[in-house]
């Protein structure tokens, strides 16, 4: 174990390069990449580095750089690449093939504004793309939890019961350039906490097809394994969990990071790094008096509901910040958690640092004032962040 | 619920030790600086330097600005435990900046009085003493100790190791804790100057007397208030004027092209290439008239230095300018309007050379009577008489003379000038131009030289201008020299009958002055070249027999850059039947009356002016016809300036603005190999004195011109502007100033230097 100063983008690399020596004594790693502000870092971190049994190709597109990852997972390596904004939307073809072959391929997303009109800074509404293709998704906040998740998403979307895509997220340049002290295991570690890959229905001497015609029922049967899957991954992840603590000495963050959540009459619901602002927002007005507390949803798909109705019980009035907008409706995470709530809570949107604007506490302490005046739920509101 | 858990980081001495009472965590850290400096580097590398006392950091840059020399942030924060806060740094405890120039910007936004703040200046402390009074002001010349130190490059000094090295005595820190940080990041190359900056850092103390002054003061922010979604829709920022985030703005501006740079007549090479390729002949020949009023000749014989220099030389070949020269010269007709003049003046011009046709041209056309007075029979002088008719054919020669005559020019042939005929013509006229040439021809002085059969070159070339059957010759020529006038002998004896015609040079062929394709062809036609022999001895009973030629080696360069001849004791004999000399010549002038004086080209009488001038060889011996031209009509100009009392003409241009190969974008071009001038093939040059030069066969040679330094309307710029902020005008470009970022993208993609970016600062202030 050392400590290394790195930024998130290279601690995402790392995680991505330790986990690929991991599988050296099986089929190896294969990981194919492109550049694209803000994940360029990652990926050229990742070229640098010298992989027993791996490669890491540098190829025309996006795309391809995902065509290259389904091919070497199907092939039975494990499989990395990262990418942002545009890149993900070129890349989204045959990350609906990865996802539908199940393919335990791991993704680190920079978030980055979908352009046009171009803007490079971070926005959820790039990996919100693949909300609903069969993707695990994870959303960060320092440094050390991009590092922890990237191993933790290696070990999820290969256990036997998930068999899916992962993507771990950072907000971009906040967290992707960001350096900060990241505590990194020793390979050993890293060894014993990742067992090497084994894709079951992996491209063999048996010739098989994958991702052939199907009719509907069968079709039906599919997103349904596919579907529960996903489900079951809650509860993986908490073994997971219990697996890293043992191994590393230290625990990875749950899927939900509560804080001061318990006796708070007021919640702030977030992701990404905008939770740990909230975190210090519930400490100001914690010492005036307040009870309020903070939610972070760290894990998106599967979404962990048990654990947010947990938090959410008692609880009169949450604010739901987004760093996102579906446009047409409002925020994509207010939309999905709205329903969890006791039915007389008002539960208000509010989307928040949408295309990068830098969130701060005044900002969240401007939209709570607002969150205690509101009579009942509005339609979600856009916070301005000049 | 799982906190997580701020644990001191393993390994690490203990927090306090090394920490300085005065240094409060939490802290915040904010640096400006340019893009390239290495701010953000600057930022990690403070970041590094706590981390090593055992202290939690974050650092991150301010990512937005996309080109070097763009304004740049960089945030460091320290504390005890695991950092939380995201946002960028509004209320720095440190503040460093990287660039003085920087401030005045909102830069010094949420300094509280007391804050530490660095200045990276070669300045002194009391410059920015009395603005800073409230602060703890240090300030250190990074820049100059970095450059010292050979850290980055000598255009881009990169300074963020070394002014750490000022911001850890700032802070109390000892050089040591900087020495392990260094180390651990590779960076021990650079502790040298780190140590320089820390022990030669200026440090003033925050004067607590002074309250209110912070320059910083406080930060106001207005956080908006929270409206509905549908409220936004009218706060849309629809004019966000990017321009205001840029210090530099691009514009267009001409650069000179090392063509018109080099061109000793001052021609604009660019401008006549590029007419003649938008235009055609004529106004590539109006353009061209102005300053040159021999094209057919220089078509034909200058020696080209604009090729020499031209930027295309180093792709694929220099353009084929002097081709182009003369196929516009063969292809107009057109001749200048004599401009009228405010009051007309008349002069006199002495010789009816390159020089004199020169300036008699320049002072016809700017409306002022000229009588040229010429020794011999023609006007031309070496053009006629030095030149063989297959390089430079008569009736070419007529032609230009008679497009200069046309002006109204006054030549009175046969007619040399003494003492007495010159006070006369300085008594009737207001003004005199002497452009005699050269006159003595320069002997070898070694014994032997008045055998019969050795001839001066010139003369033996004017005598073959005028009466060809007196110079016919037989046997074995022997040419001795290296420049023009000894190649023409060498082609000119090949064709009166010359049984071999051998070249004697004193140096390497490299060394040789004459024009490179007059060397090929010479050789093509059959003379050979012996260089590296020194003529020593003539040998012969009355008449020349043969020659004794010492070997030569080269020593070192002389002050002109060619290698010095070094003769040897290695001696070779060569027989021969006819030697002809080209050794150059030297300038007198035996023409000027007793007591008249000649300096810096004009005429004294003792304290006294006069309204004499020299011009071409005889007063700059630089022996070309483009020199000569080029002197002709700027001492032209410059005596109407004197005897009108006007300023006289300034030519003053500056190496910088002149285009070199680096400011090309050679990719923009599509490689093309240059069009050569056609030959003829003759059999026999026996009495053979046609042209034998055909010169390009269209003018498709144009098109290869990069038009170094002045915009061709290529649209590249508008092209490539990220913002779109270039717009056609009539006259070319317009640049919005409201929108343009000053990213230098458009400067960067210029294939040919026709953009500049300036500083916006001294227009600001």
């Amino acid at each position: 174990m050392s400590v290394e100063l790195i930024s998130a983008n290279h601690a995402a690399a790392l995680g991505a390069t330790l986990a690929g020596r991991a599988n050296r004594t099986a089929r190896g790693f294969c990981s194919g990449v492109y550049p694209i502000t803000p994940t360029t870092e990652c990926m050229e971190y990742l070229c640098g580095q010298e992989i027993e049994k791996g490669k890491v190709v540098r190829v025309d597109s996006e795309h391809s750089a995902m065509g290259v990852c389904i091919g070497a997972s199907s092939a039975g390596a494990r499989s990395f690449t990262a990418t942002s904004s545009n890149g993900l939307a070129y890349m989204l073809e045959n990350c609906v093939a990865a996802a539908s072959y199940r393919l335990p391929i791991v993704m680190a997303v920079s978030n980055r504004t979908l352009g046009p009109p171009w803007n490079i800074w971070a926005d959820h509404g790039d990996s919100l793309l693949l909300r609903d293709l069969g993707w695990l998704q994870f959303y960060c906040a320092d440094n050390q939890e991009v590092f922890d998740t990237v191993l933790c998403a290696f070990k999820l979307a290969e256990d036997p019961r998930v068999l899916m895509p992962a993507i771990s997220c950072m907000d971009g340049f906040i967290l992707s350039h960001t350096m900060a002290q990241v505590e990194i295991p020793g390979q050993k570690l890293v060894d014993r906490f990742l067992p090497t890959t084994k894709v079951p229905h992996r491209l063999n001497k048996s010739a098989h097809t994958l991702g052939q015609l199907e009719i509907p029922q069968q079709a039906v049967a599919h997103r349904t394994q596919h579907h529960q899957a996903m489900l079951a991954a809650v509860q993986v992840y908490a073994e997971i969990q219990d697996s890293f603590e043992e191994i590393f000495g230290r625990r990875v963050a749950d899927p939900v990071v509560a804080y001061h959540a318990d006796d708070a009459d007021t919640l702030i619901v977030s992701m990404g790094t905008i939770g740990t602002t909230a975190e210090r927002v519930v400490d100001q007005l914690r010492e005036q008096g307040q009870r309020v507390g903070s939610i972070r949803v760290r894990m998106f798909r599967p979404m962990p509901e048990n654990d947010l109705r947990k938090y959410f019980a008692g609880t009169k009035r949450i604010a739901v910040l987004d760093r996102n907008i579906s446009l047409g409706y409002g925020g994509v995470l207010w939309g999905e958690i709205r329903g969890f709530s006791d039915p007389d809570a008002i539960v208000q949107g509010y989307m928040v640092g949408v295309a990068g604007g830098d969130v701060r506490r005044e900002h969240i302490i401007n939209l709570l004032t607002d969150l205690q005046q509101c009579k009942t739920e509005s339609a979600p509101k856009i916070v301005e962040v000049a | 619920m799982n906190q997580k858990k701020s644990k001191p980081l393993q390994n690490k001495a203990s927090v306090n030790a090394q920490l300085p009472g005065d240094i409060s965590l939490p802290l915040e850290i904010r640096l400006h600086g340019r893009g390239g400096q290495g701010g953000v580097t600057c930022a990690k590398l403070i970041a590094a330097v706590y981390a090593e006392m055992g202290l939690h950091v974050q650092t991150f840059g301010d990512y937005g600005a996309e080109r070097s020399g763009a304004p740049v942030r960089a945030f460091t924060r320290v504390n005890k435990i695991v950092i939380k806060n995201r946002n960028k740094v509004y209320r720095p405890h440190h503040l460093l900046v990287l660039d003085t120039a920087l401030l005045g910007t909102r830069i010094l936004d949420g300094i509280a009085p007391g804050a530490v703040i660095l200045l990276n200046s070669s300045g002194r402390l009391e410059e920015f003493s009395e603005k800073f009074a409230d602060y703890r002001l240090g300030i250190i010349d990074a820049t100059g100790i970095a450059r010292e130190h050979g850290i980055g490059t000598s255009s881009v000094v990169i300074i963020n190791t070394t002014i750490v090295g000022a911001y850890a005595k700032l802070l109390g820190l000892s050089i040591e804790v900087l020495k392990d940080a260094y180390t651990r990041l590779g960076l021990s190359e650079d502790m040298a100057a780190a140590r320089e900056a820390y022990l030669n850092v200026l440090i003033q103390q925050p004067d607590t007397a002074v309250t209110g002054t912070a320059v910083g003061g406080e930060l106001v922010t207005a956080f908006p208030q929270v409206k509905q979604q549908i409220d936004h829709s009218d706060d849309v920022p629809t004019k966000l004027q990017t321009g205001d985030w840029s210090t530099q703005l691009a514009g267009f501006k001409d650069h000179l092209a090392p063509c018109n740079y080099s061109c000793p007549a001052g021609n604009d090479v660019v401008g006549f290439i590029q007419a003649l390729k938008t235009y055609g002949s004529d106004r590539a020949m109006e353009i061209l008239l102005q300053t040159q009023p021999l094209p057919s000749v220089c078509g034909r014989v200058c020696p080209a230095p604009c090729m020499h220099e031209c930027n295309r030389k180093l792709m694929d070949g220099a353009v084929n300018i002097r081709g182009l020269e003369r196929w516009i010269s063969d292809h107009s007709e057109l001749v200048l309007k004599r401009k009228k003049a405010g009051k007309t003046h008349s002069f006199a011009v002495i010789g009816g050379g390159p020089a004199g046709l020169s300036a008699a041209y320049q002072l016809a056309l700017h409306g002022h009577h000229v009588t040229i007075f010429e020794k011999e029979k023609k006007l031309g002088g070496v053009l006629r008489y030095g030149i063989p008719s297959f390089r430079l054919p008569e009736e070419v020669l007529e032609r230009d003379i008679i497009r200069i005559l046309s002006l109204g020019i006054r030549s009175t042939c046969a007619h040399p000038i003494d003492k007495v005929e010159m006070e006369r013509l300085y008594e009737e006229h207001d003004g005199v131009i002497i452009c005699k040439g050269f006159s003595d021809t320069n002997t070898l002085s070694v014994a032997g030289e008045d055998l019969d059969g050795i001839e001066q070159g010139l003369t033996f070339l004017s005598r073959r201008r005028t009466d060809k059957k007196a110079t016919e010759l037989s046997g074995d020529v022997v040419v001795i020299g290296g420049g023009n006038t000894a190649i023409d002998c060498a082609r000119s004896a090949l064709r009166s009958g010359a049984s071999s015609v051998k070249l004697i040079y004193r140096r390497s062929r490299a060394e040789m002055t004459a024009i490179e394709e007059e060397i090929e062809d010479a050789l093509r036609e059959g003379v050979q070249l012996l260089p590296l022999r020194q003529p020593v001895a003539f040998r012969g009973v009355g008449r020349i027999a043969g020659i004794v030629l010492a070997e030569v080696e080269l020593g070192e360069a002389d002050i002109d850059g060619r290698r010095r001849p070094l003769v040897t004791k290695q001696m070779t004999e060569l027989n021969c039947s006819k030697v002809l000399l080209a050794l150059g010549q030297e300038n007198k002038l035996e023409m000027l009356p007793d007591h008249w004086q000649i300096s810096d080209a004009r005429g004294w009488l003792e304290e006294k002016t006069l309204n004499v001038w020299c011009a071409g060889d005889c007063s700059t011996a630089d022996g070309t016809v483009s020199h000569a031209i080029g002197s002709g009509r700027l001492t032209a100009l410059n005596a109407l300036a004197n005897v009108d009392g006007t300023e006289p003409l300034v030519d003053e241009i500056s190496e910088n603005s002149v285009v070199a190969p680096a400011h090309i974008r050679f990719s923009h071009f599509p490689v093309l190999a240059p069009h050569q001038d056609r030959h003829k093939t003759v059999d026999n040059y026996q009495n053979n004195f046609d042209e034998v030069n055909l010169g390009l066969s269209g003018k498709e040679e144009a098109e290869r011109c990069f038009s170094c330094g002045r915009c061709t309307r290529c649209d590249t710029c508008l092209v490539f502007c990220p913002e779109g902020v270039i717009y056609r005008t009539a006259g070319g470009y317009r640049v919005d100033e409201n929108y343009c970022k000053g990213c230098g993208v458009c400067v960067a993609e210029c294939p040919r230097r026709a953009m500049e970016l300036n500083d916006k600062e001294s227009r600001e202030e």
